[in-house]
């Protein structure tokens, strides 16, 4: 875990439960840490995910078409996991950031 | 999808009984070799000493363990390499398989790859009696519950899977160890584990040995390969290589790594 006071949101995908620990700074993430039961093939392509998030507006839109870019430059392969999974894992986080920061 | 070709011939190593670090440590020495052409595709079977709580590499630890409960019960607690959930090996009551093979000899698509190499066990489970089903992506089921869940890591060119086969696991034990997230539990409309998780023992009536278990995933295992399993020994090389990467299995770094 990060530490501190960040976002925490988590969503249940159909395969694996993502959880996301967001810091946000202004409306944009500055730093995300993800965490969860589900696959990825190669798994070092995970921190490869938390870094393009990083500078990415807390807005649905904005955050699924980072993914999704990510999975096709990537070549990242996630069974069962698809990138709006990731995006709403995420949005959950800063939004409970939003509401002050409440760590669940 | 393309013909598979699968290599006829399989090392089947024997039962061994090692704690976590060792465990973990031999895995990838045999999927590391095995890349580099020095390891036979293989499947082996252990069982964990201590008792041990295994994580998924991309889980939180202080998320999914009690570390207070593993600390006073004396378990121990590893990361593995693979994705998925966190699982108690429990010493007097699961049993664990490794495969590990080239890639090629299983299909590229991640789900067929898991569906082939669960058909091993879903054949052991039908020769200890019990009917048996591959529930994509990862888990074997009887009677509609999981038995059986597995975790499949590709490197290097070679696969390793390994997962877990329950015989007659401390189910008390095992949630007072996992911190279960209650948006999972909820979400299946179940009231309790007994209805989703079953064992070997429980389906059965009785207990085998882990070595008829063994027998029957192995025997499960050569017939969904079309392959003769032979038997055979850690070699000098895999033993060295496991050696070396035993201590990060064992470092506060690899565990606390998320």
């Amino acid at each position: 875990m990060i530490g501190g006071l960040l976002g925490y949101g988590e969503y249940k995908a159909p395969k694996g439960v993502i959880k996301a620990e967001v810091e946000l700074s202004g409306d944009r993430i500055s730093r995300v840490l993800i965490s969860g039961d589900f696959f990825m093939y190669p798994e070092e392509a995970i921190e490869q995910l938390e870094r393009v998030l990083v500078g990415v507006e807390a807005d649905r839109e904005k955050l699924l078409a980072v993914v999704r870019n990510f999975y096709d430059w990537s070549g990242v392969r996630t069974p069962a996991v698809r990138p709006e999974h990731w995006a709403e894992a995420i949005l959950r986080a800063a939004r409970s950031k939003s509401r002050g920061g409440q760590l669940l | 999808m393309k013909a598979i070709e699968l290599v006829d011939e399989w090392r089947l190593l024997p039962l061994r009984v090692d704690d976590a670090f060792t465990s973990m440590a031999i895995d990838e020495a045999l999927l590391r070799l095995n890349a580099e052409g020095k390891s036979p595709n293989t499947i082996r079977f252990w069982r964990w000493l201590p008792s041990t709580v295994s994580i998924g590499c991309f889980q939180s630890l202080e998320r999914e363990v009690d570390l207070e409960v593993a600390k006073r019960c004396g378990f121990d607690v590893v990361r593995r390499i693979t994705g998925g959930g966190a699982v108690f090996h429990d010493h007097k009551g699961e049993l664990t398989y490794g495969f590990v093979c080239r890639q090629d000899d299983v299909p590229d698509d991640i789900i067929e790859s898991y569906r082939l190499i669960c058909g091993g066990l879903v054949r052991g489970f039908e020769r200890l009696g019990l009917r048996a089903e591959f529930k994509p992506v990862n888990d074997v089921q009887v009677n509609g519950k999981k038995i059986s869940g597995s975790a499949q890591t590709r490197r290097w060119g070679s696969v390793l899977q390994h997962g877990t086969i329950l015989i007659d696991p401390d189910v008390r034990r095992m949630f007072e160890l996992l911190k279960v997230s209650p948006e999972k539990i909820s979400d299946k409309f179940i009231a309790s584990v007994y209805e989703r998780v079953t064992a070997i023992a429980r389906e059965l009536g009785r207990k085998p040995s882990f070595e008829e278990v063994r027998t029957a995933m192995s025997e499960g295992f050569a017939n969904a390969l079309d392959a003769e399993l032979i038997e055979g020994e850690l070699t000098r090389r895999e033993l060295e290589l496991a050696n070396e990467f035993r201590p990060k299995f064992e470092s506060g770094e690899w565990l606390r790594k998320r």
